[in-house]
């Protein structure tokens, strides 16, 4: 991966590109390569949808080789949802594709001087950009198998759908998974939105012809492969109950511990948990059978296969397995408890091309306001189906929980930044609130790996249990952070990684036995705190002040059930996280 | 609770449809046990758990809601809800687990240890069995027979489907064969011990 395909979307005659070397950013992939790049080459001021901005897609340092899990792909912008920087990431078979083909980014910048949508089509012969307005308004599965019936069935796919065209906030960018559907999202922070301001519709990849990419030390980087895989298989998350049951496992969990929120943060259970948790969902999958069921990954080369396939009543494919934080959005957030009507909820919205997080917590916003009743299922397609259609309401409830809330007047509005809660609630796991209020991303559960909870220690409650202090924990985890950031590996490696010495050893031996460097934790650390640096620049240099780094009131004033307790992290204890 | 009548629900399940009762473990069954004792005691003793596979297996515990950390002192009470769990994914699963390094995450929920009552003293306690657990032990519960509620037992074959029914090979309410699939007619006692174990029509 040693070049930049840049593509110019304001040129005169339509868009055109060119490769470049990689130049100051060699040695970047993932999150290091989309920040530094939007660090570098946005002006913070700008408008997210105007000429300014820029889209990066950027697979990982090791996407490409033969490495575990390294399919992950990043996307980076200034977000339109939150105004600051984002990297949204996502699983599927185009990093792998690019990877091979060389590009360590495809880079999306200036303003179309028309309406017309393109679709660009990457193959190892070089790059054809071509404008196909019969694209227009199309769903993300109707635009996948146009490409197919173009293309042939050996591609991946990126796409967006009518909210990325329509410009929403919610709306994301979706990477065709080994099946060739288009189920694996970059979901957060409306990065789809800003493909559509680019007016691409679609990025065809082939990597036909192309090697998997060599290590630079091959007998290294096979045994740390192999010694890495078998950390994973051995680790009980993921070497059994991801596998078993995928992520919403978490919902029975979560929901015992009084965290869960239900029918828009308001209390921290939900009575029909059990109906639409994870062991219930495999339950139902594995008696409906099918390929992939319960157990699938989401792009070659997963050893965890923490997903898989849904099928409904009659054995028809329907959509991938629904993670848990799209069951919490669409499920218990909203009060719905049917499982056939979330899976239904998660298809429309990969369809349409929105961030399922952002639409479950949008819907809720709009149950609050009346618009419907929690626990109406039929309500919530119906208003999905809004957005998809384009529709004056269906532009508000697309434009995010935020958005939506300020004009249908509802107060309890759980967005940091602009951007939704996960399925978590801040006043029971506070260091989780910690993540939401200090991310750079806006309230995101999967940023806090490297930041939090050492404030909890500052503020007076560190854990006397905890057997290792503050300090180290947030050593380790900024260490793993930025090793999962910069590799493009999929998040799930990070318990392992924390549990197992050798497991995290063999992940550095992994990336030296593959680029002939010689790593030291101490230098991934040092590249993810720098990472974090320029992404706090970014934020400062778009007017966000330490008061966006905070939650909504009304979690430090309303009491959640069942521990009846508020979020008690000070302004002071928050102002502390970045300060290193 | 004390002197109420328990019936006795004794089904025969096709071998490998045994996990269609897996979602009354998740939900929770009641366990009569001395109580005023430690989570350990009760895992051990009461549940008949060898410290090994607690360790090994049950990485998270919530106590009456709460994550428990030390099960040594964390005190089971009359009526408490004793939830158990494999470790569990994401930043959030790590948060929870028992003693792990983030749990200052959820400080302000976690359970305290202390608040022992007299031992020996005879309660209940409802016990949940979620994920791994339930594939490892849900068998051997069903088996021995589990303690639920009227209700609950006709809110699970409310929520049955079609696949369900064959499932049944043979159906006792005490000592008289009933028939399930007119559940609904049924007249269950108030408390029923629910015993389900894999077999054939008898």
């Amino acid at each position: 991966m040693d070049k930049i395909l840049r593509i110019n979307v304001g040129a005169d005659g339509g868009p055109e590109f060119k490769t470049e070397t990689l130049g100051d950013y060699a040695g970047l992939g993932g999150r290091g390569l989309t920040s530094a790049i939007v660090s570098k080459e946005v002006p913070p001021s700008c408008h997210p949808l105007g000429e300014d901005n820029k889209l990066i897609i950027a697979p990982g340092l090791l996407s490409g080789s033969a490495a575990a899990m390294s399919g992950r792909i990043s996307v980076g912008c200034k977000s339109p949802l939150t105004g600051g920087i984002k990297e949204a990431n996502s699983g599927g078979q185009p990093s792998q594709m690019l990877g091979r083909l060389g590009y360590a980014a495809i880079v999306l910048e200036g303003q179309p001087k028309t309406d017309s949508l393109c679709k660009v089509f990457i193959n190892k012969d070089g790059v054809k950009i071509t404008e196909d307005n019969s694209l227009c308004m199309l769903g993300n599965y109707a635009v996948v198998d146009k490409m197919k019936a173009e293309y042939g069935e050996k591609i991946g796919v990126i796409s967006i759908g009518p909210a990325g065209e329509q410009k929403l906030a919610g709306a994301s960018i979706a990477f065709s998974d080994m099946e060739l559907r288009p189920t694996r999202h970059a979901g957060r922070g409306g990065v789809g939105a800003v493909m559509g301001s680019k007016g691409i519709k679609v990025i065809v990849v082939d990597d036909a012809g192309c090697s998997v990419r060599s290590p630079a030390k091959p007998d290294d980087f096979k045994a740390a492969n192999k010694e890495f895989v078998a950390g994973l298989r051995k680790h009980p998350v993921s070497g059994e109950g991801l596998p078993a049951y995928g992520t919403n496992v978490l919902t029975n969990v979560i929901n015992e511990a009084g965290a869960y929120p239900t029918n828009n943060f308001q209390t921290g259970q939900f009575a029909g948990c059990e109906k639409i948790s994870g062991e219930t969902q495999a339950e139902t999958e594995n008696a409906r059978g099918g390929e992939g069921s319960a157990t699938h990954g989401c792009h070659r080369g997963c050893v965890i296969r923490c997903s898989g396939t849904y099928y409904d009543k009659d054995g028809n494919y329907l959509t991938k397995q629904p993670e848990y934080e799209t069951v919490w959005a669409h499920g218990g957030n909203c009060g719905i408890d049917d499982l056939d009507a979330i899976a239904q909820l998660d298809r429309l919205d990969d369809d349409f091309g929105l961030d399922t997080i952002e639409m479950g917590a949008t819907i809720a916003v709009a149950m609050e306001a009346g618009i419907a009743e929690f626990g109406d299922a039929e309500a919530a397609i119906k208003l999905v189906k809004e957005v998809g259609a384009g529709t004056p309401l269906g532009k508000i409830l697309g434009s995010g929980a935020a958005v939506a809330g300020k004009v249908l007047g509802v107060e309890r509005i759980p967005v940091v930044k602009g951007q939704a809660m996960p399925a978590y609630d801040p006043r029971g796991i506070m260091g989780i609130g910690v993540t939401y209020a200090t991310s750079t991303m806006g309230a995101d559960h999967t940023a806090g790996y490297a930041v939090g909870s050492n404030i909890m220690g500052i503020g007076g409650k560190t854990d006397a249990l905890s057997p290792v202090g503050q300090a180290e924990l947030s050593k380790n985890l900024q260490i793993a952070t930025a090793a999962i950031d910069s590799t493009g590996m999929c998040l799930f490696i990070a318990f392992p990684l924390l549990d197992q010495p050798e497991t995290f050893q063999a992940l550095i031996d992994i990336i030296n036995g593959f680029s002939g460097a010689s790593l030291t934790a101490d230098d991934v650390t040092e590249l993810g705190k720098s990472i974090l640096k320029n992404e706090r620049e970014f934020n400062a240099a778009a007017g966000m002040t330490n008061k966006a780094d905070r939650l909504p009131d009304y979690f430090k004033k309303e009491k959640l059930a069942p521990h009846n307790i508020t979020f008690q992290v000070s302004d002071e204890e928050l102002d502390q996280v970045h300060n290193y | 609770m004390k002197n109420q009548r328990v019936g006795r629900l004794n089904l025969k399940v096709a071998g490998d449809k045994i996990h269609f009762f897996f979602s009354l473990l998740r939900q929770g069954f009641m366990v009569e046990a001395p109580v005023g004792c430690s989570v350990k005691t009760m895992l051990n003793n009461t549940l008949g758990m060898d410290d090994n596979y607690v360790e090994d297996r049950i990485k998270t515990i919530f106590l009456d809601a709460k994550p428990v950390d030390d099960i040594k002192t964390a005190c089971i009470n009359d009526g408490s809800v004793l939830a158990l769990s494999g470790a569990m994914p994401g930043l959030a699963g790590a948060t929870l687990r028992r003693g792990g390094q983030l749990a200052s995450f959820r400080g302000s929920i976690s359970c305290r240890s202390g608040g022992k009552n007299a031992l020996s003293q005879e309660g209940h306690v409802v016990v949940k069995l979620f994920n791994l657990l339930v594939n490892d032990l849900g068998r051997i519960f069903l088996k021995q027979g589990i303690l639920i509620k009227k209700k609950q037992l006709e809110d699970f074959f409310g929520s049955r489907t079609a696949d369900f029914w064959p499932s049944l090979k043979s159906e006792y309410l005490d000592s008289h064969k009933i028939n399930l699939d007119t559940w609904s007619e049924i007249k269950f006692p108030d408390l029923l011990l629910l015993v389900a174990e894999p077999g054939e029509e008898s």
